[in-house]
């Protein structure tokens, strides 16, 4: 009895023991599990982070290669339209002097007349010579006045910076609408607007380059969204475009309403995209550049707005011929209303 | 019979107004200067590629260039002229300068001066007359010397490398020690010491030290007391801001960004040096290379330890070397 109630107590024992160790051991691998899940979710932490960081060092060096090419479209006309105001000052104090000089001429006539009356025939020859002279003079100072080109020069310099200004109240303008600062936030947005001043932006990559084909429909649907982001995305597909034409090539940005809402396409005359680089080009980071020269984070930018729109994109591209991005946005008309 | 033969005496090139070419692709920028500088004997293109032709054929004495041309960035430009008529003084006019063009126009284009837009008429209208002078009394010369010139030069003239990271002095020690007699200085002090001891050609330095001391004040200054020295600025942090000043103030003759090639490093410290010995043959030609100081460069300097402003004052003038005349 006893020995059987000895052995019971042994196995049950060994029993207790072994789910003892096997619970001490579940435990280790659980706290083991745990800790790897929390140094796992440090990492992602990290990576999360350094993927805010590098998102944010894009934008702000897209801002800075912004910066760069609206800097430069403003400081051209900035610059005549600046020397040429002082300098029209000058021409027209160099005119004045012309204009001194006739008077002074015109005095010079004058003075005979003064003299005439209390003449006798010594002086009046006398007089005649100074009439001949002064006459000589006077008609020297009226071609001079006449023949300068003194104010023609002030006018086209005046020409010149009258379009300047308007050049630069228009490129203000533009970017006014870029960034839309003053009222950023849900909008509602005409897209046209939006993709002549995506343009205007990156008039420095296009220039004289890359021809530029408008197909923009009047009356386009407005979208509602966020002005700022969506010109984000067309500046980044057009700043795509330009780079995968290497040498000159034609950009055809169309604008057309469709069942659903607005399409937005941008085509270019470059490069192309390769089946096997094709699925990988909205991944975060994927980029087919120069390490420092593209960050690929463009189209995943492009992706990652198109989609908190409620819109999607479309690719559709040939090797050495080019590609064409499409960016379809549900529109304000399109969109079921709600009563 | 005056006819066939008979040509023209050929003018005195340094009679008459001043000859300027000015490239832009904007044409409205092109009147303004044109009116700006009406009483020069001027010429334009909108054409870039044109231009040295045209620089050739006017035998001008100074180039005003933008930088950003659809065709033809103006560093390349001016590159070409350089080449092809390297009496005319160069100077880049630009809306925006990015790091990569301004380093090109040092190393390229050896431009003369950086100008922003929009420019400041009195300013340009001073720096393009001093140029076009310069260009007339001073001889261009070049840096390429005969082999037996370059052994001379390496003999008895001292490269001097202002650098305090230990890494870096020992990458160009390797470059620079069978080639040249380098000597090295970690301060502003030390250097000083070299360059009071012994002649010295090419001084290659960072633009400030790792612990933060700023050695662009120092270049300026030894710049404007002895422009026949060749400074080449090896860097890591280039700023495009600082560059352009570097350009402005320091004359800098080469500029290099960190890591350090062999190939470029030799390259650049070569050609200074042929820089060094050819101004020391030809002291007329150092106006080209001359600095004047921005006020606020003067402000500064007057904040720096004040022997050490006089101490570059001073540095003995080398320029007529062994056995010459001394000014
Ligand atoms: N229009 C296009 N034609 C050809 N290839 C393209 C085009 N647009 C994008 N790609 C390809 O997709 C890749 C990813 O583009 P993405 O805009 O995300 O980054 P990136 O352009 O390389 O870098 P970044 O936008 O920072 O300059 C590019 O490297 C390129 O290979
Ligand atoms: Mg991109």
């Amino acid at each position: 009895m006893t020995v059987v109630l000895v052995i019971l107590v042994l196995i049950l024992a060994g029993a207790a023991a072994a789910l003892f160790w096997r619970l001490r051991q579940a435990e280790a691998a659980k706290s083991q599990l745990a800790a790897e899940h929390q140094q796992a979710e440090v990492e992602l932490k990290q990576l999360q982070s350094s993927q805010a960081q590098v998102i944010h060092t894009t934008k702000l060096a897209s801002l800075g290669q912004m910066v760069a090419g609206v800097a430069h479209e403003l400081n051209t006309p900035l610059g005549f339209v600046k020397s040429n105001v002082e300098v029209v000052g000058d021409l027209l104090d160099d005119y004045r002097k012309l204009v001194k000089d006739y008077d002074v001429a015109v005095q010079l006539c004058q003075q005979p007349v003064d003299l005439m009356f209390s003449a006798d025939k010594e002086s009046l020859d006398k007089l005649v010579k100074h009439v001949e002279e002064s006459r000589r003079r006077l008609f020297e100072a009226r071609r001079a006045v006449e023949k300068s080109p003194l104010l023609n020069e002030a006018k086209e310099l005046l020409a010149d910076s009258r379009d300047g200004i308007t050049q630069l109240a228009s490129l203000v303008q533009n970017l006014k609408g870029f960034a839309r600062v003053d009222r950023d936030g849900m909008d509602l947005m005409d897209v046209n607007e939006g993709v002549e001043s995506a343009l205007m932006i990156a008039a420095h990559q296009l220039r004289d380059r890359i021809q530029v084909v408008r197909k923009l429909e009047q009356q386009v649907p407005r979208v509602r969204g966020m002005p700022s982001q969506l010109n984000q995305v067309f500046l980044n597909l057009i700043t795509n475009a330009a780079q995968a034409m290497e040498d000159e090539g034609t950009l055809t940005v169309t604008t057309r309403s469709s069942e659903s809402g607005v399409e937005i396409a941008f085509a270019d005359t470059g490069c192309g995209i390769p089946d096997d680089v094709l699925p990988k080009i909205f991944d975060p980071f994927f980029t087919t550049k120069a390490p420092g020269e593209g960050t690929g984070l463009g189209l995943s930018i492009v992706h990652k707005i198109v989609k908190s729109h409620g819109g999607s994109i479309k690719v559709r591209t040939t090797p050495n011929r080019g590609s064409e991005f499409t960016v379809m946005l549900p529109s304000e008309a399109a969109r079921p209303t709600l009563h | 019979m005056l006819g066939q033969d008979f040509e023209m005496p050929a003018a005195d090139p340094n009679r008459g107004p001043l000859r300027v070419l000015f490239i832009d692709d904007e044409a409205r920028i092109l009147r303004a200067l044109k009116a700006l500088f009406r009483d020069l004997e001027v010429y334009f293109t909108t054409e870039p590629r044109e231009a040295p032709a045209l620089a050739l054929k006017h035998n001008v004495d100074v180039v005003v260039c933008d930088q950003r041309m659809p065709e033809m960035l103006g560093v390349d430009v001016l590159r070409e002229i350089r080449e092809q008529h390297p009496r005319a003084m160069r100077i880049l006019l630009t809306g925006y300068s990015d790091l990569k063009a301004v380093l090109g126009s040092v190393n390229e284009g050896e431009v003369y001066r950086f100008v922003n837009k929009p420019w400041i008429n009195a300013d340009l209208r001073a720096l393009v007359l001093e140029a076009g002078e310069i260009a007339r009394e001073s001889p261009a010369i070049g840096d390429q010397l005969s082999p037996n010139e370059q052994n001379t030069a390496r003999s008895q003239v001292g490269v001097l490398v202002i650098e305090d990271d230990t890494t870096v002095q020992q990458r160009l020690r390797e470059i620079l020690q069978p080639h040249y007699q380098v000597r090295f200085a970690s301060t502003a002090e030390r250097a000083l010491q070299v360059l009071e001891q012994h002649e010295t050609g090419v001084v290659i330095s960072e633009t400030a030290t790792n612990h933060g001391a700023d050695l662009t004040l120092m270049l300026k200054a030894l710049k404007q007391y002895h422009p026949h020295i060749a400074t080449v600025v090896i860097t890591e942090r280039a700023n495009a801001q600082t560059v352009i000043e570097l350009i402005n103030e320091g004359q800098v003759y080469r500029m290099l960004i960190k890591p350090v090639r062999m190939g470029s490093c030799r390259l650049s410290v070569d050609s200074a040096l042929g820089r060094y010995w050819k101004l020391k043959q030809q002291p007329k030609a150092v106006r080209r290379y001359g600095v004047t100081p921005s006020e606020e460069t003067v402000r500064a300097q007057t904040k720096l330890p004040n022997s050490l402003l006089s101490r570059i004052r001073s540095l003995p003038a080398r320029l007529f070397g062994v056995g010459g005349v001394r000014i």
